[in-house]
């Protein structure tokens, strides 16, 4: 493979063979390293993002790189409809809009966490994790029974996304502004979602999900940025908490639904795939038309979940004890790190496919809530469940460099089989105690797949991240309960 | 033969069998030990499957996915299949099976985390000699 570093953290393959565009990638040494470790096959998956029909240049990846089902984790591509561009369900990815919601207490970490982690037995603090564990579901099966949706209900959630659950009295009018795109993708049509997605999707809104989903309780253990701390107002020992989640089996059909269509009509459309499940179809082309409208539904259904689970967590909090003065958690903001948008960029509409990367939009886009204007939209990158997570800000180097976007994590360096090996003789429990963060989960299978060792450096994402000026860091976060399927 | 496959992302696995019908029974009972640490083996639950695609690849694809809508949606526990795989005069193949399940229980059978889905990237359906072989990944 070709590789070129252009300078600092910003690399280039040119285009060669099938290629179309030039790919970008951003990485530290370390992360090259890895790269080069595994044959550059992350790499090879942009390169083969690059060959499809209508594709701007660059193909890009983002510090947080690692392998996926056609498009990589960490890939972004912006396709032109003017210019025969194609839109690909493997560029969203099976869980159609999953992204992190960042909630902000008015309470101290002593207020939650007096005992900084010294007392595990610390009554306060695991109230708060069992009442959070009660009230959010994490695994498949474990539907809500506390909240029924019936189909035409679903409906009205897919077109309205978030709005339709605050209609509903499950939040705040408040709590929309600080969502991407206000919680709601436009144009969704519930029609071309299929039935087996509602089956599958029907009983799981307000559910985390398993795997690499969570809710964790935090707090701000280091500043960065004084400006947009005080733009997001956030503070120094400030009480958090992250939710990562998405449309659950509702989008993982749309997905798996759409990759087996397009793959049916890829020679129709004579676009050659390099991968299968790269499959596409043509942004203008019934099939391309009708995934967009199905993609925008399970979106809507993945922002809606995040906010029924926003909900409960702020009854969570109150049944602990903690009772705010004013409003229990502010959405800090919401963001998804799996879909595919139309935007402007370079004074061309665009549909950008973001696969495990972010938006990042930066200072003065007139789609930000306004008092996050003048220092850019926040980025919430999360770490594993015994590291720190990250609150950054969209820059203007996105904007010119990456449509826009940014890293969305660190992502899983050892499989799970390895992960549970490594675990074995270990009581992690005990050692995330140790570090003073409780954690509830479904069972210790879950607890020793999601160690932290198997995962990437969070940190180490980030550093790249700022360091190519794709994101600023603003603060630093660090877990005291975490709550796994 | 069934041999897991330590993917760093996601799970997989490969598998062999003596026929094409056999080959989709241990596609089974490998998603089964993936989903569950220690599966049901005994159910006296029934349910059948019918589907078809325009190959056999394909077709395993579906067949992986409505057996996760069995297990996650009805909370089936696919225990035994008996199944029929034709080719269709068109090239095209169609899988007919009857199943025994057990329900679904979460805590009995060791439940390890749901699936999204059975995917393309990797997937392989061949005949080597007189066998057959397959390879699997799932989206976790």
């Amino acid at each position: 493979m070709n590789i070129e570093h252009i300078f600092g953290f910003k690399y280039r393959i040119p285009k060669e063979g099938k290629m179309r565009v030039d790919a970008t990638f951003y990485a530290s040494e370390s992360i090259l390293e890895d790269l080069k470790s595994e044959d550059y096959a992350s790499l090879q998956q942009i390169c083969n993002v690059a060959t499809l029909p209508g594709v701007v240049e660059p193909a890009l990846t983002m510090p947080d790189i690692h392998w996926g089902y056609g498009f990589p984790i960490g890939g972004v591509a912006a396709f032109d409809p003017e210019e025969e561009g194609v839109v690909s369900p493997g560029g969203v990815g099976f869980d159609i809009n999953c992204g992190v919601r960042l909630l902000v207490a008015e309470l101290s970490r002593e207020e939650v966490d007096p005992y900084e982690g010294r007392m595990v037995q610390d009554p306060r603090k695991n109230r708060l994790a069992d009442a959070l564990y009660e009230s959010v579901p994490s695994g498949v099966g474990k539907g809500r029974k506390d909240v029924g949706f019936g189909r035409k209900d679903l409906q009205g959630v897919l077109v309205d996304g978030a709005g339709a659950l605050v209609e509903r009295g499950y939040g705040e009018p408040e709590d929309l502004e600080n969502i991407e795109s206000n919680g709601r993708l436009p144009g969704a049509d519930p029609e071309e979602v299929s039935d087996r997605a509602y089956e599958r999707g029907v009983s799981q809104l307000g559910t985390l999900g398993s795997g690499n989903h969570f809710l964790e309780v935090q707090y701000i253990d280091e500043i960065y940025d004084e400006e947009a701390t005080r733009a997001y107002g956030l503070s120094l020992g400030q009480v958090t908490v992250l939710i990562h989640s998405g449309s659950r089996g509702l989008g993982h059909q749309v997905c798996q639904d759409y990759v087996e269509r397009c793959m049916e009509v890829a020679q129709k459309y004579d676009i050659e795939l390099e991968d299968r499940q790269l499959a596409a179809a043509p942004i203008k082309s019934h099939e391309g038309g009708a995934y967009l409208k199905a993609m925008y539904a399970a979106a809507n259904f993945a922002f809606a979940n995040r906010q029924l689970i926003t909900h409960f967590t702020r009854q969570a909090f109150a049944s602990a004890g903690f009772r705010s003065k004013e409003h229990p958690l502010r959405v800090l903001y919401d963001l998804a790190h799996n879909n595919a948008k139309f935007e402007e960029h370079d004074g061309h509409e665009v549909l950008v496919h973001r696969k495990g990367a972010t938006r990042a939009f930066g200072p003065g886009n007139k789609e930000l809530p306004e008092r996050y204007r003048p220092v850019g939209q926040p980025v919430l990158v999360p770490g594993d469940m015994g590291r720190y997570s990250f609150v950054l800000a969209g820059t203007e180097g996105a904007m010119s460099e990456t449509f826009g976007s940014s890293a969305h994590g660190a992502g899983r360096k050892m499989g799970r089989r390895r992960a549970k090996k490594a675990a074995k003789g270990r009581n992690l429990r005990r050692e995330l105690e140790d570090k003073g963060i409780l954690i509830r989960a479904a069972s210790k299978a879950t607890i020793d797949e999601e160690m932290s060792e198997a995962y990437k450096d969070a940190t180490e994402v980030v550093e790249a991240t700022n360091g190519a000026g794709i994101g600023k860091k603003v603060a630093r976060l660090r877990p005291l309960i975490v709550v796994k399927g | 033969m069934i041999r897991m496959l330590d993917h760093t992302a996601d799970v997989g696995f490969e598998i062999r069998a003596s026929s094409v019908e056999a080959l989709f029974d241990v596609a089974r009972l490998a998603l089964l030990m993936t989903v569950f640490e220690e599966p049901p083996e005994e159910g006296k639950d029934e349910d059948s499957v019918r589907l078809s695609a325009p190959d056999l690849e394909t077709l395993l694809v579906r067949w992986i996915n409505e057996l996760v809508f069995l297990i996650q949606g009805d909370r089936f526990v696919p225990v035994r299949a008996d199944a029929r795989i034709q080719e269709t005069d068109e090239g095209s193949f169609s899988l007919e099976a009857r199943l025994a399940g057990a329900p679904l229980e979460f805590d009995v059978y060791g439940w390890q985390g749901e699936i999204k889905s059975a995917t393309f990237h990797g997937l392989d359906v061949t005949k080597e000699g007189e066998d057959w072989r397959a390879q699997v990944i799932l989206d976790v």
